[in-house]
């Protein structure tokens, strides 16, 4: 799901940083509005628990194993604006630190990661958990079905980004100059491998790690705890 | 028994990427503290001409100009005193080989219809790689080679507390400025802790398991993890309160840039200037 550079020419590049700017710019101002001076370290420690979230292997029938990205989770406990600062930060950290994602890609990674992702999924688990009480069984469905959702909202536009490429820029014999497959094979790969095993990662991580915080911790699942 | 030692073995290979992932880090700071090139420019310099570099790489239409970018990023790496061995494994290892793995298909006709460059059977199918594939291939993984090279060469070239102070002087959103200088410390605390409970729990399991149990496992581990970070805070927030913290981050300025520093941006800007005209 992270973008290298060199998969998506210049111009989308471009597109998705400008897109991203208002969005980095309204995050930052509704989290330093609602956030007091005790949370900073939270988010910061949020960002940190985004990045080390996709380290942990999870087994998977056939004794392989997968790892999840947490955005939706991240977005439950931090709130959709702070997740979107939180896991910037673990992109921008990952692309400069790491060499994991494109330096001129972090524009649509976050845009996919930083936003569609924790958005969507927190959206999807907030109409669906609505006001049920938080040891409510609903909620860890809810969670489960927002993290397999979200997860594959994200790679569809990734999928998206990767297919129209072939399309924008191409040499004057018609050789594409950076992802080379178009929309009829780069979108159903990538939903593909995430309808079938990467949105099920996620889902079972989610729900999971919900399921655990309800039975060991539930004052962190309660509204007033998130940074919106 | 292979079979089983594959399946058993998630806390396993959690445990050895973790590990390498920590070795991979500590070799980095290493690299940077060697007396090279690179390591002697301003930080602030160098980061502007990476991007300059990163994004020329991208702009360029032609296998020979992101060829010849490549071979700069290769010299550089080796004025600035990077064992060319440990660079390739570690750039070509795993993105532009992923890169050149999903690439493949786009070499045949079926993919990239045009001129016949060679054609071969495989399992009774007639396979034909064209010149256009060919070309398209290889400017794909080239270009995700340079970039990514590029990218490495910044890193384990700067201390990573310079990198992040950089981006903080440049003008980013508070919210952004405060949360990048205390997460990178960490995920360095939050690895020691996963990599801890991994050891643990591997100490007491000592067989096979289910991937079921696994799971539970896995989702356990990432909720009690949120559970510390959440104790956590009020200790950070107490230990900032004791060094000064007034609610207004502090950004410590104090980077030098000589002749050598400029002359370098000098070069680089040419560069990326003739690639843009030579790309329009």
């Amino acid at each position: 799901m992270h973008i290298p550079d060199g998969y998506l020419g210049p111009g989308t590049c471009g597109v998705f940083y400008l897109i991203m700017l208002p969005i980095w710019t309204i995050a930052s101002r509704i989290v330093k509005r609602t956030l007091n001076a005790r949370q900073v370290p939270l988010l910061a420690i949020g960002a940190a628990f985004s990045f080390v979230i996709m380290m942990f292997n999870i087994p998977i029938p056939g004794g392989t194993t997968g790892h999840a990205v947490g955005g939706v989770l991240v977005a439950i406990l931090l709130g959709p604006w702070a997740a979107c600062i939180a896991i910037t930060v673990a992109l921008v950290i990952q692309a400069l630190l790491f060499g994991d994602g494109g330096i001129t890609a972090i524009g649509a990674n976050c845009f996919n990661l930083a936003f569609v992702l924790p958005f969507a999924g927190y959206y999807i688990y907030k109409t669906i958990s609505y006001k049920t009480p938080i040891s409510s069984r609903r909620r860890v469905i809810a969670a489960g079905i927002a993290g397999y959702l979200a997860l594959n909202i994200a790679a569809g536009l990734t999928g998206l980004m990767f297919g129209i490429q072939p399309l924008l820029y191409k040499t004057a014999n018609g050789r594409a100059l950076y992802c080379p497959y178009g929309l009829n094979i780069a979108l159903p790969v990538m939903l593909g491998e995430h309808l079938l095993v990467f949105g099920w990662v996620e889902a079972i991580v989610t729900a999971l790690a919900i399921k655990y915080l309800q039975k060991h911790s539930p004052e962190l699942l309660a509204e007033g705890r998130r940074i919106e | 028994m292979k079979k089983n030692a594959r399946k058993r073995d998630f806390i396993e290979r959690s445990l050895i990427g973790i590990l390498s992932f920590l070795k991979g880090s500590l070799f980095a700071e290493e690299h940077a503290l060697k007396s090279g090139f690179m390591q002697s420019l301003d930080p602030r310099i160098k980061i502007l001409t990476f991007a300059i570099f990163i994004i020329a790489t991208l702009l360029a239409k032609s296998i020979l100009l992101v060829l010849s970018l490549y071979l700069l990023c290769l010299f550089l790496a080796c004025i600035s005193k990077i064992n060319l061995g440990f660079f390739l494994k570690r750039t070509w290892v795993f993105i532009p080989l992923f890169s050149l793995f999903i690439a493949l298909p786009a070499l045949f006709s079926n993919f990239t219809p045009g001129e016949e460059l060679f054609s071969f059977k495989f399992a009774g199918l007639a396979l034909v790689i064209t010149r256009p594939g060919g070309l398209t291939v290889l400017l794909f993984v080239l270009r995700v080679a340079t970039t990514v090279s590029f990218a490495v060469l910044l890193s384990i070239t700067t201390r990573n507390f310079e990198l992040l102070r950089v981006l903080r002087i440049f003008r980013i959103p508070q919210a952004f400025v405060m949360v990048l200088g205390i997460c990178y410390r960490y995920i360095y605390l939050f690895i020691g802790v996963i990599e801890n409970t991994y050891f643990a729990i591997k100490s007491r399991v000592g067989t096979a398991m289910r991937y079921k149990r696994g799971q539970q496992i896995v989702g356990w581990n990432i909720a009690f993890l949120w559970v510390r970070s959440y104790q956590l805070n009020e200790d950070v927030y107490k230990a900032m309160l004791s060094r000064g913290y007034s609610g207004e981050p502090q950004v410590l300025n104090n980077f030098r840039s000589g002749l050598r520093d400029w002359l370098w941006l000098i070069f680089v800007g040419v560069i990326g200037i003739c690639i843009i005209r030579f790309f329009h």
